[in-house]
């Protein structure tokens, strides 16, 4: 088996293992496997080389389906590697796109990207398909601007926290309350961005059962953010006073709504009792074009009951049911407003961030 | 096979890089828990939530970052093989290398299986090693991690276990089969092991004082699942391999090592916070793993994330999963409970309801049946309207119609049942041998013999089956014959290890009695020799009279016997040093892993044996029993410990049963003279119930022997009290210990309730009388008691006294000074640790002390103990040697004339000295010192 087949496998695996967890750390090894994959490939022609990419897609997906970031990283990659065969075939004057504005464009906008990929023989430059004398040579052609293109989306991510909070300062004024749980590392930087300009206090909740809220706190703390830590229990109690509330997001829906970590949704049912507002703090790479994942009981991902009762109450263990889902599933209504590393969006717009960021035929790997 | 495998695990392991981590799977369960389910197929094949027990095993092991594993298989190896080469481990890419290693028929334990490992030295490194039925999500890498680091400091530091810590009652905790572990609190080191058992059920744990001693502060832990995950360092093979009747990991090796005193090696446990790990052990705990995964404890190893088999599960509020394949075919109106997995292209009808339960996959079940906490393997169809509760079903079982299955059923692969059947709770099918079936492989020989024995009890039961039945019924009660079974296994222990079953009947049954009764009723089993020598010595060792009795079969405990008497002979005949034959005496002990009472026992019969019986009178035989006690007396305690008392129970168990029975006054007297026993632990002796051979076959001979020994006692009383009187004298007198004529001497203990209401000056005239006794013992034995070097112990002895007259002054101070009342110093000790009593009471005796009879042999002349030492408390000890002299002699007079009565007395008497001297050795006991005197003192 090719070395890129195994590490293939060894991914798959350690994704299934729960090796590997978070949304950016799999985007990120997806990445470096897809790198791997790419360089490796031998391919004559686009669609060969699409066709393994989706099915090291594939194949990750169904080890571990409930991270949709390495779904949507495939499906990035993928996007990037088509404009690149595009401009790589067609050259750069093809792609001037009409500036004119009209009712139409929105219409046209809604429908699946038209391919109007050139009749082959029309393709020019030094690239030519399926050359039967040398099977090789599209691909000694195209790798460099592939690397390129995946260099690019591994660029996006490793600068995804900066860029989603660039503009923190615009969003958090001063002698601000807000209120966040769970440890997300995009917020986090999130709210340490802001703090160089603005000075304002933090409200942590402990997010049981995980208590990521704790590392939270002494994160933001340690930065010199005024900070408080409270149980989960006082935040409807504490709503009153905070004037905003910022979440991170497991996942982004093409409705709207999203994933977060459990205790979101009573933070954003208690914050839109008292019509408080809510952010939240996302990379681009979280965007997933599904929608109704929340009909899906098994999708919040349930894991062991132990950090609810723990295993050495042996005579619970027996009678009660535990359910410890990580995720929430936030409608679309209870969220403002999403800060991405794409600039911000309302919930309502997600699906044209869709459009844009993936190509419709590979909504199913 | 054998060869080329080692050498070819060797290369791999020399090309790979140092960090490859290890795993030894031992892929037999060695029992038969899972019969008929297993006759046909390993157990660790068998499906647990839809996938092999192995897989879920190798899935654990990645888990924690195995890259090689070593399955060792022996019961149906080939299926084994197969099932791993089929499996995804085998391909490429999975990261793990699995090599089966088949090993030999001949081996039927754990311990062989490490042998085994051993000859073919397949490990190069500290490994893993784990059973092949282990669930677990618990990051076993991190525990090498401490192992390793643990090592670099501490090389004697050879095994880790790693423990879950539950409740005290968990459903995934064996009953049955659970263990106590005594754990340093700070290290974390195992000091010390005990396996506990449901039936006979085990109601105390006995820690060796050593322990206490020497660790400040100790976890005695009961609560701990023990998950057979163990990280062992590469000598642990080769322990095996040294000591080659090592059978289990945990009874035999575990508490071997931290009992031995020769192999200095330690053990320390790991307990697992978080994550999760079971064995399926058994039926039980194949329903509770079964349960666990379903309920995500075993997270991420659960049917919808990360299924071994590679099957992929919708996951559905209230723990559901069905296969995501949509062949499922649910009927509309079909229940489905709560926890159930159903595997693809299975087919539930309608009305039918699944609760708690695992299908397989391409199963039916049929309109209107009921299943409930049961689980079906694949391929199985149930007809309409069946019950099925509590039970396991085989592959390609045919259940038709309106067949009632009860809970505990085992049906194996294949079977057909019905229509309009009943079975009975814990009834156990298999299918019947086609006569087609062709010549019986090799393997398939232990299975066909078993299949056999089940034929053979066939008869009218075949109705109740239905008349297409194909099915065979498995004997329920209990086995007939039971030799080969271990404590573990016998059936009533089994209970507690059957699905279903509660074993509530022998709860109730066993709750109220103590332990030690169960126990004797077990050792009556044994050997004569054996004779509940358990509770003969228990007081002499803190460890349960139970693992006495388990150490070893009747037969190998007799082959050791040999083994002694024959190592001694030669040293007889050879002329041995004392040192020599020590040595050797050693290393057959851990050779044949026998506790050193039953060396001692060994030693003590094989020295008594060697005195000839010389018909010529008291005077040649004394000399011989001084020349062969002087000669190797000595080796008593020189066999790795010294335990006087012991020495003396075996002294009179061996004498009791064999022809010395006249000689055990003088061989004790001769013991006594060299030092090998002491006067206090004679008295010792005499105070444990079970010297007065209670409730024992040879009791009567016991029975001569405690006289012999009460008359000793009463001796020593003398000649202090006599010491006393004489005290300035400055020729301490040298008092002798002599035999009465008086054959029938109804000693009682040293107390009785009279003696508050005694005179002293009855107490005079009892002196009187003994004195005159004494005249009749021969005149020479006076000359033998001046050994040299004497003087100094007995020193010590009378100081040991002093302390404690002192003691019994406080105690009395406390309790009230009464000018009455008195007590004699040993009784005074063996009193402090009543609380123990409890452990080995034994029902006390009917038998009165006029039922002895026969004659005594006479003449002993210990060594005067008189050293003359006046301490403060010397009038206590005077007054109280009195009293218990005159109380003795009391009971001698009284004796005849109201027999009843004064047995009632006895009767009490005994009760009491059972409780209090079982205990008195128990140093550590002293703790509690505090309470038991001022309660007993108040009792008086």
């Amino acid at each position: 088996m090719a070395p890129e087949q195994r590490s293939v496998e060894s991914l798959a695996s350690k994704l299934r293992r729960r090796q590997i967890v978070g949304s950016r750390a799999t985007a990120l090894e997806t990445l470096l496997v897809l790198r791997q994959v790419v360089s490796k490939a031998r391919f004559s022609n686009m669609d060969q080389l699409v066709e393994i990419i989706r099915s090291v897609g594939r194949r990750l997906v169904e080890a571990q389906p409930k991270e949709h970031s390495v779904g949507n990283t495939v499906r990035k990659v993928l996007h990037h590697i088509r404009e690149e065969y595009q401009t790589a075939t067609r050259g750069s004057a093809a792609v001037s796109v009409p500036q004119s504005f009209s009712i139409a464009k929105f219409v046209l906008l809604g429908q699946p990207r038209q391919h109007t990929l050139a009749p082959k023989a029309e393709s020019k430059g030094t690239l030519k398909e399926n050359d039967p004398d040398d099977p090789d040579s599209f691909a000694r052609g195209l790798k460099p601007v592939l690397m390129e293109a995946i260099q690019d989306v591994l660029d996006e991510l490793e600068t995804v926290y900066d860029n989603v909070s660039k503009n923190a300062k615009d969003h958090i004024h001063s002698d601000e309350i807000i209120l966040t749980l769970g440890m997300s590392k995009t917020v986090e930087a999130f709210l340490k961005s802001a703090a160089h300009h603005r000075k304002y206090t933090v409200i942590v909740a402990e997010t049981a059962p995980l208590y990521g809220g704790r590392e939270m706190a002494q994160s933001l703390s340690s930065a010199g953010i005024s900070t408080f830590l409270v149980p989960d229990s006082s935040i409807f109690a504490l709503m009153s006073r905070v004037n905003k509330v910022i979440l991170g997001a497991h996942a982004i829906f093409a409705n709207g709504g999203m994933f977060a970590t459990t205790g979101s949704l009573i933070a954003a049912t208690a914050a839109r009792a008292h019509s408080t507002p809510i952010v939240v703090c996302a990379g681009q790479f979280k965007i997933t074009p599904l929608w109704n994942l929340y009909h899906e009981y098994g999708a919040l991902d349930f894991g062991d009951p132990s950090s609810v009762l723990g295993f050495e109450e042996g005579d619970l263990v027996d009678k009660v049911e535990v359910v410890n889902p990580y995720y929430d599933y936030l409608r679309p209504e209870l969220i403002d407003a999403f800060i991405t590393n794409d600039g911000d969006h309302p919930p309502s717009s997600i699906y044209r961030l869709l459009k844009e960021t993936y190509d419709d035929e590979d909504n199913e790997l | 096979m054998a060869p080329k495998s080692s050498s070819s695990g060797k290369e791999k392991l020399i090309d790979a890089d140092e960090e490859v981590l290890q795993a030894v799977i031992l892929a037999d369960s060695f029992n038969k828990r899972f019969r008929p389910l297993t006759t046909r197929k390993p157990r660790c094949l068998l499906p647990i939530c839809n996938a092999p027990l192995l897989d879920w095993t190798f899935e654990s092991l990645a888990l924690a970052g195995v890259q090689e594993i070593f399955v060792v298989c022996r019961s149906h190896a080939e299926q084994v093989k197969a099932a791993i080469k089929e499996s995804k481990w085998s391909k490429p890419g999975s990261g793990i290398k699995i090599v089966p290693i088949l090993t030999a028929k001949e081996t039927f334990s754990p311990g062989d299986a490490m042998r085994d490992i051993y000859t073919r030295g397949l490990v190069t490194s500290d490994f893993v090693l784990v059973m092949g039925d282990l669930v677990s999500n618990i990051r076993i890498d991190e525990v090498v991690k401490v192992h390793k680091e643990r090592r670099k400091t501490n090389k004697d530091a050879i095994m880790t276990m790693v423990v879950k810590e539950s409740g005290a009652q968990h459903r995934t905790k064996a009953r049955g089969d659970s263990s106590v572990f005594v754990l340093d609190a700070e290290t974390s080191e195992c000091l010390y092991y005990e396996s506990v058992t449901g039936f006979p059920k085990t109601t105390i744990a006995h820690v060796p004082r050593e322990v206490l001693a020497s660790h400040p502060e100790i976890e005695i832990r009961n609560d701990l699942i023990d998950c057979s995950i163990d990280i062992c360092s590469v000598e642990v093979p080769s322990l095996f391999q040294d000591n080659f009747d090592y059978l289990d990991i945990r009874r035999d090796f575990v508490h071997g090592v931290l009992t031995s005193d020769l192999l200095m090696k330690s053990i320390h446990c790991y307990v697992a916070k978080d994550g999760y790990a079971a064995r399926v052990k058994d039926t039980k705990s194949y329903e509770s793993v079964s349960k666990d995964i379903l309920s995500r404890w075993t997270f991420p190893l659960v049917p919808d994330d990360n299924h071994p088999g590679g099957h992929i599960y919708d996951h559905e509020r209230g723990n559901k999963y069905i296969a995501k394949d949509h062949s499922v075919i649910l009927a509309r109106t079909c229940k489905i409970g709560n926890n159930t997995l159903i595997g693809s292209s299975t087919q539930i009808n309608e009305n039918a309801q699944i609760i708690a339960s695992v299908i397989g996959e391409n199963c039916v079940i049929g309109t209107g049946s009921i299943i409930r906490n049961s689980y079906i393997f694949d391929g199985t169809v149930i007809g309409a309207d069946c019950v099925i509760e509590r039970s396991i079903i085989g592959a390609n079982v045919t259940i038709k119609d309106s067949t009632q299955v009860q809970r505990g059923c085992l049906i194996g692969d294949g079977v057909v049942v019905g229509p309009f059947a009943k079975l009975k709770p814990f009834e156990r099918l298999s299918k019947k041998r086609d006569a087609t079936d062709g010549q019986p492989s090799d393997a398939d020989e232990e299975v066909d013999s078993d299949l056999e024995d089940v034929e053979a009890g066939q008869d009218s039961i075949q109705e109740t089956l239905g008349k297409d039945s194909n099915a065979l019924v498995w004997p329920t009660g209990p086995p007939d014959v039971d030799a080969e079974e271990d404590e573990i296994n016998n059936y009533k222990n089994e209970r507690f290890m059957r699905l279903g079953d509660d074993a509530s009947d022998l709860d109730f049954s066993d709750d109220g009695s103590v332990s030690s009764s169960s126990e004797s009723e077990s050792d009556e089993d044994d050997s004569d020799l054996e004779l509940d020598r358990s509770s003969l010595t228990a007081p002499s060792d803190t460890s349960l009279p139970l693992n006495i009795a388990s150490a070893g079969s009747p037969m190998a405990e007799h082959e050791f016997r040999m083994e002694v008497a024959q190592s001694l002979e030669r040293a007889f005949a050879e002329g041995h040093s004392v040192d020599n034959a020590a040595v050797e005496l050693k290393t057959l002990r851990m050779a044949s892993n026998v506790p050193l009472t039953r060396v001692r026992e060994a030693v003590v019969a094989a020295i008594v044996e060697k005195i000839q019986i010389i018909p010529g009178g008291p005077v040649p035989q004394r000399k011989e029993i001084a020349s062969v006690i002087g000669r190797w007396g000595g080796l008593i305690n020189r066999i790795g410990g010294v335990d006087p008392v012991e020495t003396i129970t075996a002294l009179q168990t061996h004498c009791a049963s064999s022809t010395h029975l006249p000689l055990f006054g003088q061989i004790l007297a001769a013991l006594y003279q060299d030092d090998i026993v002491e006067e206090d632990d004679i008295r010792k002796w005499h105070a444990q119930p079970a010297s007065k051979g209670e409730g024992l076959k040879e009791s009567e001979n016991i029975k001569k022997c405690w006289i012999i020994g009460a008359h000793m006692i009463k001796q020593f009383d003398e000649q202090e009290s006599d010491d006393d009187e004489e005290e300035e004298t400055t020729e301490p007198t040298k008092p002798v210990l002599a035999e009465s004529q008086n054959a029938a001497v109804p000693a009682s203990s040293s107390e009785d309730e009279d003696e508050d209401e005694e005179d002293e000056d009855e107490d005079e005239d009892e002196d009187e009388e003994s004195a005159s006794k004494d005249a009749v013992v021969p005149a020479k034995a006076a000359s033998d008691n001046d050994g040299p070097g004497d003087d100094g112990d007995d020193d010590n002895d009378d100081d040991d006294d002093d302390d404690d007259d002192e003691e019994s002054e406080d105690s009395e101070e406390e309790a009230g000074p009464s000018p009455k009342q008195s007590e004699t110093p040993s009784l005074k000790k063996s009193e402090l640790p009543s609380a123990r009593s409890a452990t080995t009471a034994l029902p006390p005796s009917t038998t009165g002390p006029s039922a002895v009879a026969g004659p005594v042999p006479a003449g002993f002349a210990p060594t005067s103990t008189s050293v003359s030492a006046p301490t403060i408390s010397e009038p206590a000890a005077k007054q109280t040697a009195a009293v218990g002299a005159a109380k003795d002699s009391d009971t001698d007079e009284e004796e005849d004339e109201d027999g009843d009565s004064e047995e009632d007395d006895e009767e009490e008497d005994d009760s009491e000295d059972m409780k209090s001297g079982s205990g008195s050795e128990d140093d550590r006991q002293r703790i509690v010192a505090a309470d038991g005197l001022s309660g007993k003192s108040s009792e008086r």
